[in-house]
């Protein structure tokens, strides 16, 4: 059932939980981790995900701005079975999860191209 | 306050919790006030106020859950201006127990509720087995038993007690 509070951040998933090798794609707080929307596969640990992605891509920010590097855009972990990407406006982060079959430059630009449309 | 007797399997579900999820303070009581095991706390009466106010606490959200949604609220969350206190219910079978801690910039609510779960599990998995209420003929030996160890005597020789 479509949750009519989380409707306007399908603009900002739809077109990355779509891509291939995509497993999902959740919108969460910076500050708290917590699931704002998603689109997740089945099986998928959201929670998890959200809480510690969005507490990586947080502490990621913060060593940026101590380094003086400037604000983070794209935050992008390679592990063995995949990929967890991030990107954050004000206080949300948009969190996919991809697999090894992900077009990783695809994805990027499409996380570049949403995170405007945030609401 | 009552000390709780025989209480250190908590320590380390409890110690794991805190290195996970970067808290301040950790608690955990039952919904009486009596402290089962906490961390960061350094002074007695800081534990008291702590453990008697969440019990206040929660017993009052469990009666306004019953009120507003016919079942007692399980989690409470209250964001502060640096700090932020969580408080749940963890329910191993036969047993209720009331979760609080405290936690700042450091960690996140979200981090919190993932690692308050897997303490949950841990407890549950930690948790002694109840013990078996003793029966007359039980209770009477360990009488007699702990009365000759006062007495200076040696306890009768019986076989062990039937495992019922």
């Amino acid at each position: 059932m479509t949750n009519p509070a989380t409707l306007p951040y399908d603009a900002v998933l739809l077109p990355l939980s779509r891509q291939r090798g995509v497993m999902g794609a959740l919108v969460a707080g910076e500050a708290d981790g917590l699931i704002i929307a998603s689109q997740m596969q089945y099986g998928v640990e959201g929670d998890a995900i959200s809480a510690l992605a969005a507490s990586l891509y947080r502490k990621a920010r913060l060593s940026a701005a101590a380094a003086g590097l400037g604000s983070v855009q794209l935050l992008r972990l390679e592990a063995e079975g995949g990929h967890i990407c991030a990107i954050g406006r004000d206080d949300l982060v948009v969190v996919v999860l991809a697999d090894t079959r992900a077009n990783i430059g695809l994805l990027r630009s499409t996380m570049m191209r949403v995170i405007p449309l945030l609401p | 306050m009552i000390a709780a007797p025989d209480v250190g399997w908590v320590d380390a579900p409890l110690r794991r919790f805190v290195e996970d999820a970067r808290v301040i303070y950790a608690l955990l009581l039952h919904p009486t006030g009596q402290v089962l095991g906490q961390f960061g706390f350094t002074r007695r009466v800081d534990i008291m106020g702590a453990s008697a106010l969440a019990a206040a606490i929660h017993a009052t959200s469990a009666e306004l859950g019953k009120e507003l949604d016919g079942a007692p609220f399980r989690g409470l969350h209250f964001a502060g201006a640096s700090r932020e206190v969580f408080m749940a219910e963890v329910s191993p079978p036969g047993a209720s127990y009331l979760f609080l801690t405290v936690f700042d910039v450091m960690t996140s609510l979200g981090l919190v509720q993932l690692y308050f779960r897997r303490l949950t599990a841990a407890i549950v998995a930690a948790r002694p087995a109840p013990r078996a209420p003793l029966s007359d003929v039980q209770l009477e030996q360990d009488l007699t038993d702990h009365l000759s160890l006062v007495l200076g005597r040696a306890p009768a020789s019986r076989p062990p007690y039937p495992s019922s």
